[in-house]
């Protein structure tokens, strides 16, 4: 049986709390559930963050309790373990300081140049814990501890759109521009679609191969 | 579809809204909609028109049209009354115009959005299943990008033949409806989130003390000013999906209530949700406005809103 918590969090939806950590094992639970619910009738739609699961369903037709039923009835088979997504997406970023808006604050906080920070960054596959903030924006996880700084102190206001970005365990690309408190380490060519569960791997590219991939983007 | 109207003052926070944009929470993707849900749907029905019919939010300012088309429109929400050419005509009542008709919907003092809705509903392309204007995420509204209604914008609706009566909701509930509502405004929330965590103490300041809306507020959220602020001993919160109506307690201890373009996932403790009624009565109140929660029971706030999904035909909620 998997432990959790059912919290009320509005008059038609039903929070699902896992275990109290940021955890690619607890968030693959969280992802794991919403795949065995999609289909329950009771269901109007699942919203998944770290370790939570936002149930919506119709008052008019079940009661809080019938839906805390069928999801503690979910979860007395064990969920799937079977957390490795077979498809991994692959972003092309550029780290080339003059995308890179805080690659000089990164270094010197790291003391690594921009070579290792790129060799870095692109070195480990990444798994998607969750969308939000704005339309696409997926939380990447976890950066290699090196690379694990805080955020700045005052947000920029303006993030340009596609800037790649990192902040504590985190990475992220900023799929608009937009306001924002992360550092930029770089630029990507293109972001595809990203879900929540997936992989995703960042594949450096030099400044010359940025700039004719993008070229007559911008 | 045909061009039925042109904007000549869209005003200051004008957007198209139909009920919403739904099933897309999980890419990040807000609901939009109506913040005053109630005279939405009241608008919508008059018309003997679909509960997701698109309309006009027409925010604090007056907003003015040329109608080049014969149709059936009908405002509700903050307006008392629109002027039709030099006409005084009673909000809240279905009205016909002809082709060179000039339509205002004057600002008002006491409420913050009224609804112009138009039979049949305006049309635009759809974005995700809903032309709902949402700004920050860039979809909605008549270009599709989450524009607002500009000076000059065209407005295309069905055109119909038989006209239909000058309905208006039954004397009583008008009389509910247009009356200035009695201050404070007693807003019911239901315990949610985090509010097991609360201590007893901040649970019993959130409806005993009469707290005031501050001038921060948009469609996104409202911000409540508390004079004893609510207390948050817990840890710091890891992002979870956040729900329209919750209330957020940051550490400053002033409530947030989030309105229909919340961000889909927040950080800060939620102790209550409102409900229906008291989410529509929040989206009419302005800066200043004194406020009173009181709580409820969910199994109270279901059934409530059990009635008016019934009443206005919906099939699901916020």
């Amino acid at each position: 049986m998997n432990q959790v918590k059912l919290v009320t969090a509005a008059l038609d939806a039903l929070m699902v709390e896992f275990e109290n950590r940021i955890d690619r094992s607890i968030n693959a639970q969280v992802h794991a559930l919403k795949a065995q619910l999609q289909s329950a009738p009771e269901v109007l739609e699942l919203v998944p963050s770290y370790r939570c699961l936002l149930v919506y369903y119709n008052p008019l037709k079940y009661s809080e309790q019938q839906l805390k039923q069928v999801i503690l009835t979910t979860l007395e088979q064990p969920l799937p373990s079977a957390v490795e997504a077979t498809e991994i997406a692959s972003i092309e970023v550029c780290y080339d300081p003059s995308v890179a808006l805080d690659s000089e604050l990164i270094s010197a906080q790291t003391g690594l140049n921009t070579e290792q920070l790129a060799a870095l960054h692109s070195g480990s596959d990444y798994w998607v814990y969750t969308l939000g903030f704005a339309p696409g924006f997926a939380y990447l996880g976890d950066l290699p501890q090196v690379l694990q700084l805080p955020r700045l102190a005052t947000p920029r206001a303006k993030v340009p759109a596609l800037s790649v970005a990192i902040a504590n365990q985190q990475t992220a690309v900023y799929p608009h521009s937009s306001p924002g408190g992360w550092l930029i380490i770089g630029r990507a060519v293109a972001l595809p679609q990203l879900r929540a569960g997936q992989r995703v791997r960042f594949v450096a590219v030099s400044l010359a191969d940025y700039q004719a991939r993008t070229q007559g983007q911008q | 579809m045909t061009s039925v109207a042109r904007v000549i003052k869209a005003g200051f926070h004008t957007s198209l809204q139909d009920f919403g944009r739904f099933g897309q929470l999980a890419m990040g993707v807000t609901r939009g909609g109506p913040a005053d849900e109630r005279a939405f749907l009241w608008a919508n029905r008059l018309l003997d028109t679909s509960y997701n019919a698109a309309q006009l939010e027409i925010t604090m300012s007056e907003c003015r049209l040329e109608f080049s088309a014969a149709v059936q429109l009908c405002v509700t929400g903050a307006a008392t009354e629109v002027r039709l050419n030099n006409l005084t005509l009673p909000s809240w009542q279905v009205f016909s115009v002809r082709p060179g008709d000039q339509l205002e919907i004057p600002a008002q003092q006491h409420r913050l959005r009224s609804y112009l809705a138009i039979r049949g509903g305006f049309l635009a392309s759809s974005c995700e299943g809903s032309v709902a204007t949402v700004r920050r995420d860039s979809r909605g509204g008549l270009q599709g990008d989450g524009r607002l209604i500009a000076d000059g914008d065209q407005l295309q609706a069905a055109v119909f033949k038989q006209e239909l009566p000058a309905r208006r909701p039954h004397r009583e509930l008008l009389a509910e409806l247009l009356s200035k509502p009695s201050l404070p405004l007693r807003l019911g929330i239901i315990p949610s989130g985090q509010f097991q965590q609360f201590s007893l103490a901040a649970r019993q300041l959130m409806v005993e003390q009469t707290m005031q809306v501050s001038s921060a507020y948009d469609r996104m959220g409202v911000r409540v000013i508390a004079q004893q602020a609510i207390p948050w001993q817990g840890e710091q919160l890891i992002s979870e999906p956040l729900a329209v109506g919750s209330i957020q307690i940051p550490a400053d201890g002033q409530p947030i209530i989030m309105l229909n373009d919340r961000q889909t996932l927040g950080g800060y403790p939620k102790i209550a949700t409102l409900s229906w009624l008291a989410r529509c009565q929040i989206a009419q109140a302005g800066a200043g406005t004194p406020i009173n929660f009181y709580w409820q029971e969910l199994a109270e706030a279901q059934a409530q809103w059990r009635q008016v999904a019934q009443f206005f035909h919906l099939p699901r909620s916020g």
